[in-house]
């Protein structure tokens, strides 16, 4: 500070007063509150270890990135910074690496066979660093000839008269634009017509050569590295990319392809490309047939699709494999409440999983004492009709949550089960036979006396 | 906790300057290039064995080993390209090093850098290599072409002439990128003096030039193999910049994001202090383009992550499109060395482990934790 360095305090010019914890508290300004930290830790002032504390915190809440917060520390040796168990995964990978290195070596040949296969040789060839682009040159050329046209003669006032500089310069501007924009765009349609050849051009021969090469362990691990590689693309949604990885881990190891097929099947889906990931979803599970995962984008895509009644099969079978998936329910909800104002005669299917909870009180009351439609009446007059014997008693349940509660025809049907009583079950009976579908019909309504069983239990 | 930390795993004393460290893929072995005091040429190869590390191989030439790299090699041969102090490019088959399988005098002076593609990147063009020297030249070979380069990106000849040699700048890095299908292939080349600049190697032309502030000392794109996303460049006075290069503008170029006091040393108590250090290397992980490693004098490791900016592109004033730069954070930083930590290699196949080499005469197992959590 002699020899005329300025403290932080004066480099900053901050009065000392702000050096405060009053005025830290009140402080919202996170680059000033940055400088007092800055200042406190300098420890030019003196050490006010509880002050700088109370500083830190107030910042971290103002600006958590600020780069105040980063830290340098000697490094630790793993013995004490992992135990043992964490240091596992590590050594069992290197002996699983050595076999594979064993495997590998035996595979080893001379050069001449290993590059026998590859792509040809690029002709030799010299870039010049200095040369200069070619674009530029054009634009200038293709300007002039145009001016030249436009030339007034000196002696023609008329015309001179009409010039106007600024709306001739605004031409010149925009011309030049319009070429530089041209050039672009022939420079890049060029480039971009060279890709797609490229990417046609007997990829796929080269590809079949290449694999018939490989040994399978290779083929295992290429793929392996295509599909980490998609991964990585998915991760950064580089969706584009992470399809094209997985297509190849996909033709390099089919019989493995499981996870790729599924993975590629959410890329598809990210791309909003429901048909390509309904199939590749369908590849999967003919690989691994119990994949959950596949199992619930496949009924994701279908559903997207607009396949709603598919979709909802498959959510079902979702559920017999995993009973209490959340995405599956919620998605079964979801689609209920959707059928609900589509197709009245599928909601009598649908409301299973929904209705479990809502109606648990009614699931015990019925099922403990199945002849009493009194209390019913009350809540939902509608079920009464179909109260009385225990299957019909489901559908009843199940169509109960639905708007379709509240379609007239229900409603005429209540008025008719308020009149005649038994004789009603007649007109609500129609509503599963407009699904068409009586065989699905009986072990759906199965399924839920299951699942009320199951919440009796619960409670 | 949920922030990667940085461990040393196992920590290996030579007697010898190191100069390169690379994993063999697919194995639990990597070489350490270097030099002897005597200026020979070693290569060890050691094996990682549960908690210590087993010396194999020790293979020693007569010119001094600066840098090499597996990225031509397939699975099955693992071939390991070196350059060495006077020139020389050869390839060694690492069971029998004795005989070089491709050996050519590459370069007039000292090879600074290699960088290789095509080996186990199937489907991306040929297996290739490319070197950068302090002759100034950027040399692109395929072992199948004799004593010649396939590509030869030299400075125009006068320069080099007469009585100012200096003229020549030294190449201090280069990097292979773009190479998403069988023709495109992007070399990317930084220089002592700032000089940083594209080559196409598919149009054969100087794709993009520019020059930073001062000496370029790494240079690697995110992923090779992909259409080019991110380039990660590393300066001489501590200046850490990530481009993002999916967008050129026709006058701006790309766009980036600097971080400037990437190599100055961050003490325990989070003041920035002493002087501004080179930036030595940049690694970015394999198994995630975002996040990446860089090597500094003050013998710190630091990882950063890459964060996206909500919109890549922009359209420009002038019509054209530019790119925007996202920003970058450090996730972890640890002081392994007081001598610069100029190389590092992640391994190809095994997420946070990693070997570094420093001037200590040190060579390091690294491993990065929780890195499967971003």
């Amino acid at each position: 500070m002699q020899d005329g360095k300025k403290t932080l305090l004066e480099k900053y010019q901050i009065p000392l007063s702000h050096l405060d914890f009053g005025y830290i508290e009140t402080c919202q300004n996170a680059r000033e509150l940055e400088k007092i930290v800055q200042i406190l830790r300098s420890g030019e002032e003196g050490h006010f270890p509880d002050l700088t504390r109370c500083a830190e915190e107030k910042l971290k809440e103002l600006n958590p990135n600020s780069k105040l917060f980063r830290f340098e520390e000697n490094i630790r040796h793993s013995d004490k910074a992992l135990d043992a168990q964490e240091l596992k995964p590590i050594y069992d990978w290197t002996e699983s690496i050595k076999t594979k290195d064993n495997a590998m070596a035996e595979l080893k040949e001379d050069v001449c066979s290993s590059t026998a296969g590859l792509l040809p040789m690029r002709k030799p060839a010299k870039i010049d660093t200095e040369k200069k682009e070619p674009v530029k040159n054009v634009t200038p050329q293709q300007e002039k000839p145009k001016t030249t046209e436009q030339r007034i003669k000196s002696t023609d006032y008329s015309k001179w008269d009409k010039y106007d500089a600024d709306v001739e310069l605004l031409r010149m501007d925009l011309e030049e634009e319009r070429n530089k924009e041209q050039v672009e765009r022939k420079h890049r349609s060029q480039e971009e017509k060279a890709h797609i050849k490229i990417c046609k051009d007997g990829v796929d021969d080269l590809r079949n050569n290449l694999i018939k090469k490989l040994s399978p362990l290779e083929r295992e691990e290429y793929a392996e590295r295509f599909r980490m590689c998609g991964n990585e693309c998915f991760r950064s949604r580089d969706y584009d990319c992470a399809i094209a990885e997985y297509g190849r881990a996909i033709a390099y190891d089919p019989p493995h392809a499981a996870r790729a097929y599924n993975n590629r099947a959410i890329s598809h889906m990210k791309l909003k490309n429901y048909v390509a990931a309904i199939e590749d979803c369908e590849a999967c599970l003919k690989l691994e047939p119990d994949n959950i995962k596949a199992r619930l984008r496949l009924a994701d895509a279908n559903y997207a699709q607009g396949r709603r009644r598919e979709s909802y099969d498959l959510y079902q079978k979702v559920l017999q494999i995993e009973p209490d998936n959340k995405n599956a329910l919620k998605a079964i909800e979801q689609l209920h409440n959707q059928f609900g104002e589509l197709a009245p005669a599928h909601a009598t299917r649908l409301t299973i999983e929904e209705h479990s909870s809502p109606s648990e009180k009614e699931h015990v009351k019925v099922n403990s004492a199945p002849a009493e439609p009194a209390p019913k009446q009350k809540q939902k007059p509608e079920s009464t009709p179909k109260a009385a014997p225990t299957k019909d008693y489901d559908l009843a349940d199940l169509v109960k949550p639905n708007r379709v509660v509240k379609s007239k025809l229900v409603s005429a049907a209540e008025a008719l089960g308020k009149l005649k009583g038994p004789s009603a079950q007649q007109p609500s009976r129609e509503l599963p036979k407009e699904a068409a579908m009586p065989i699905i019909h009986l072990p759906t309504s199965a399924q839920s006396k299951d699942n009320n069983k199951l919440l009796i239990q619960e409670i | 906790m949920d922030k990667p930390q940085l461990l040393e795993h196992l920590h290996e004393s030579v007697n010898y300057t190191v100069y390169d460290t690379k994993w063999i893929p697919l194995s639990a072995k990597f070489v350490v290039l270097g030099s002897k005091p005597n200026s020979h040429g070693i290569m060890d190869i050691y094996e990682l064995n549960e908690d210590k590390l087993e010396k194999i191989k020790t293979v020693e030439k007569k010119a001094a080993f600066k840098c090499g790299s597996f990225g031509a090699a397939s699975l099955r041969n693992r071939h390991l390209a070196i350059g060495d102090f006077e020139g020389r490019l050869q390839v060694l088959d690492l069971e029998h090093p004795e005989l070089a399988v491709y050996n050519v005098k590459a370069h007039n002076t000292i090879i600074n850098t290699i960088d290789a593609i095509g080996g186990t990147q199937l489907e991306c063009g040929a297996p290739e290599i490319v070197t950068g020297s302090r002759d100034g030249a950027v040399r692109v070979w395929d072992i199948r072409q004799g004593q010649a380069p396939v590509v030869d990106i030299s400075p125009a000849p006068q320069m080099g002439d007469g009585v100012n040699t200096d003229t020549r700048r030294d190449c201090w890095a280069v990097a292979f990128g773009n190479t998403f299908n069988n023709e495109e292939r992007i070399v990317a080349a930084g220089y002592d003096n700032g000089d940083l600049k594209l080559f196409d190697l598919r149009a054969l032309a100087v794709r993009w030039e520019t020059t930073l502030k001062n000496g370029i000392c790494g240079l690697e794109f995110d992923r090779r193999d992909i259409p080019m996303n991110k380039m990660a460049v590393t300066t001489l006075e501590g200046g850490l910049l990530v481009y993002d290069m999916r967008t050129q503008h026709a006058i701006k170029g790309f766009s980036y994001v600097e971080e400037r006091n990437a190599g100055r040393s961050v003490g325990t108590n989070g003041v920035i202090s002493g002087p501004k250090a080179t930036v030595w290397t940049v690694r970015h992980v394999p198994q995630n383009r975002d996040i990446f490693i860089t090597g500094g004098g003050t013998g710190s490791i630091r990882l950063w992550q890459y964060e996206y900016p909500d919109k890549r592109v922009i359209d420009d004033t002038d019509g054209g499109k530019m790119g925007v730069a996202g920003t970058l954070e450090m996730l972890s930083a640890a002081t392994l060395s007081t001598q610069p930590v100029h190389c590092y290699d992640w391994h190809p196949d095994k997420l946070g482990l990693a070997v570094c080499g420093a001037f200590d005469q040190g060579v390091r197992v690294i491993i990065a934790t929780k890195l499967n959590l971003f």
